[in-house]
């Protein structure tokens, strides 16, 4: 299935992207989707799938688009 | 006195006097400076119902025990008085030299009465005051203010200053400094220009009283270090504040068409990473560790800097969103001293009464040249609708009628700041509990209703969180002056505010200590309203209408067909009131008032306004 994923803030630039189409197999969590972009696990953010802010281990659709950024805090 | 000068210098225009005068360390201690001090004062000496631009306004200039000290993020005033905007308590900060010159030159405040005969200079060196003629600059922008002080005294001084949107009372005038800072968007700049006061320029030479000086410069320095390691780690700065803009639109937050719309397909296009992109220079405040100011070149080859409020208000909520477009937007509201988050929605507002045929004119959304033609002429109060916008849109809907005040995106007549809580309950309260206007650097709390709670609660926790965060953001970050950045953004514990509190005061606060301060310092502002409004109620504590209807909504996105509702906000805000110790109108109790030490305060009050 197809995952767009964008990062926010600083991330593009740590993490080497702004946004891209990933291919992943059925069954795809958000956890394993952090995992494959390379973002430290231990790093403070926050992850939406379609704007919404997800669960761990959240399981991912056809579609989906998944949002990772750094955990702002309204300047 | 260690942590304090222990002084505040009284200027009166009108009589061209002034003089210094002590404070007593139990007044230290109860209100440790900034906002405490300017609350305190404005609430004993400003006689209820004094016209905020009329000689009997005061305007006030407050530090706090840390303010221009060496350490992190330390280089930043409080600039008070009472508002033009909300004709309630109104202050902001910003950073600027005059927090350590004016220390240095024996003052923890600055107290300005009375109006001048003609346009003056306010110039203080030490125990030396002078009142100077003003009148080459009278007229002119920030930038050329600045530049003309400068040639005059040196770039080491510590300047405020306003532009022609100050001289000419813009009620959402600021005050500048240093050429890219800003603060007062409550009409601290037009309370200047009320009193004539041009600029206030401020060289001091005296050591700071501290209780353990070689100790707090080790620590200040050490720190300042560590925090810029933690942000160079963070990357923070590589995007600044406006990396949240890209988030607020996916989110559905950003402010777009008036607020009406909560994101945009264009808004990628002023994001950080283009901001970051344009860059051609860094800006920060004296001691400042994360540097964000971001300028680039605009539209007409000036240097603009930027962050997100000022994008997300002159931008995507007048759907612009060509940078150097914004960027000349930016740099027109700095150069006339005009508040760029009110200014963004003052235009938005008229953008959205022209289009929904309540106001006259031709303006409409999406129109760079136009705006900057109108920024123009509010500034000036050179034509009929610059007259009228120049009064901020709560004043101006009422002169426009036809319902436009469903337009105007404001709280008590403060325009709100660049987040768009049509389906984010805790932020619209938040706004709506402001005790200056709908302003974000009171409590922040979309992150926390996203992550941590649920969306569509109305729940006591967000209350509880929206009053964590007054107390840190509004209240201590506010009354020992300095910036929230570092633990807010790079995650700079809060423990080391006590600590540097004690290196110099040598008091051993906790953290509980200063929480007590800021909920005495929120009560207080609560009863200088209900002096001001002895009628009020919890509606004053309410966000914009058009986050409540139900025509309004989202029609895609996440929050498709979601609004806010009347019944569960006001639950919500209950819940705040509960926490607080306030009463069904939002005002302090009597037990409250005991609780905090302000009953003398309360009995003042009271003579204007009933408290239970």
């Amino acid at each position: 299935m197809k995952i767009t994923v964008k990062l926010i803030g600083p991330f593009v630039q740590l993490f080497g992207f702004g946004e891209k189409e990933l291919e992943v197999p059925e069954g795809t969590t958000t956890d394993d989707l952090i995992a494959l972009v390379s973002i430290d696990k231990s790093r403070p953010k926050i992850v939406t799938r379609n704007g919404r802010a997800v669960v761990p281990g959240e399981a991912l659709a056809d579609g989906d688009r998944v949002v990772i950024s750094p955990i702002y805090s309204g300047g | 006195m260690n942590g304090w000068t222990g002084q505040f210098l009284r200027v009166n225009l009108t009589a061209k006097t002034h003089k210094i005068e002590a404070f007593s360390e139990e007044f230290a201690r109860k209100w440790i400076g900034g906002r405490g001090f300017a609350a305190k004062i404005l609430f004993d000496e400003l006689a209820p119902g004094v016209d905020p631009l009329g000689p009997d306004n005061k305007f006030i200039v407050a530090l706090g025990p840390i303010a221009g000290i060496p350490a992190p993020n330390t280089g930043k005033a409080v600039v008070a008085g009472k508002s033009p905007s909300t004709g309630g308590y109104g202050d902001g900060n910003l950073g600027t030299r005059v927090a350590e010159q004016l220390r240095k030159a024996g003052y923890d405040a600055l107290i300005v009465e009375g109006r001048a005969a003609s346009p003056t200079m306010l110039v203080i060196e030490d125990d030396k005051v002078e009142l100077l003629p003003a009148d080459a600059v009278w007229g002119k922008g920030t930038y050329e203010t600045n530049d003309w002080i400068y040639a005059k005294y040196g770039k080491g001084v510590g300047v405020l200053n306003i532009g022609q949107a100050g001289e000419n009372l813009v009620r959402y005038a600021v005050v500048r400094s240093m050429e890219g800072r800003a603060g007062g968007r409550t009409g601290m700049g037009a309370v200047m220009g009320s009193k004539l006061l041009k600029a206030i320029v401020v060289k001091g030479t005296k050591p700071i009283p501290q209780a353990d000086p070689a100790g707090m410069k080790k620590v200040g320095t050490d720190d300042l270090r560590e925090v810029h390691q933690i942000d160079k780690k963070s990357g923070w700065s590589i995007q600044s504040t406006n990396g949240v803009l890209a988030w607020c639109n996916e989110v559905a937050a950003l402010p777009v068409r008036n607020f009406r719309k909560t994101h945009h397909p264009d808004a990628w296009k002023c994001d950080g990473e283009r901001l970051n992109n344009a860059r051609i220079a860094t800006y920060g405040c004296p001691n400042c560790t994360m540097r964000c100011g971001i300028a680039i070149r605009d539209d007409e080859g000036r240097e603009s800097e930027l962050d997100y409020e000022n994008i997300g208000l002159l931008g995507p909520n007048l759907e612009i969103f060509d940078l150097p477009e914004i960027g000349s937007l930016n740099y027109l509201c700095d150069d006339y001293g005009i508040d760029t988050m009110s200014g963004g929605c003052v235009l938005s507002f008229y953008a959205d009464a022209v289009d929904h045929g309540a106001a006259p004119g031709s303006f409409r959304f999406g129109d760079a040249a136009a705006a900057k033609r109108l920024l123009g002429e509010i500034a000036r109060r050179e034509s009929e609708i610059g007259k009228i916008l120049a009064e901020g849109s709560m004043r101006a809907a009422h002169k426009f009628g036809h319902g436009s005040i469903d337009y105007a995106m404001q709280v008590k007549g403060l325009e709100v700041a660049a987040y768009n809580c049509k389906f984010i309950p805790g932020m619209a309260l938040a706004f709506g509990v402001s005790p200056i206007g709908a302003h974000h650097k009171e409590s922040w709390v979309i992150t926390f209703e996203l992550k941590q709670t649920v969306r569509d609660s109305y729940g006591p926790e967000k209350a509880q969180k929206v009053i964590e965060l007054q107390r840190i953001r509004g209240g201590l970050f506010e009354y020992i002056v300095s910036c929230r950045f570092p633990w807010i953004e790079n995650g700079w514990s809060l423990e080391h505010y006590p600590k540097y509190f004690k290196l110099v005061s040598g008091l051993d606060w906790t953290l509980d200590d200063f929480w007590t301060v800021s909920d005495r310092v929120y009560a207080m502002l609560k009863l200088f309203w209900l002096r001001e409004y002895p009628g009020t109620d919890r509606k004053l504590d309410y966000p914009p209408a058009v986050w409540f209807d139900p025509s309004n909504v989202d029609t895609e996105g996440p929050i498709a067909g979601r609004h806010l509702e009347y019944d569960k906000y006001d639950g919500l805000l209950q819940h705040y009131y509960d926490l607080r110790g306030y009463d069904r109108r939002g005002i302090p109790t009597w037990a409250t008032l005991e609780r905090l030490g302000v009953a003398a305060e309360g009995q003042a009050a009271a003579k204007f306004g009933t408290l239970t």
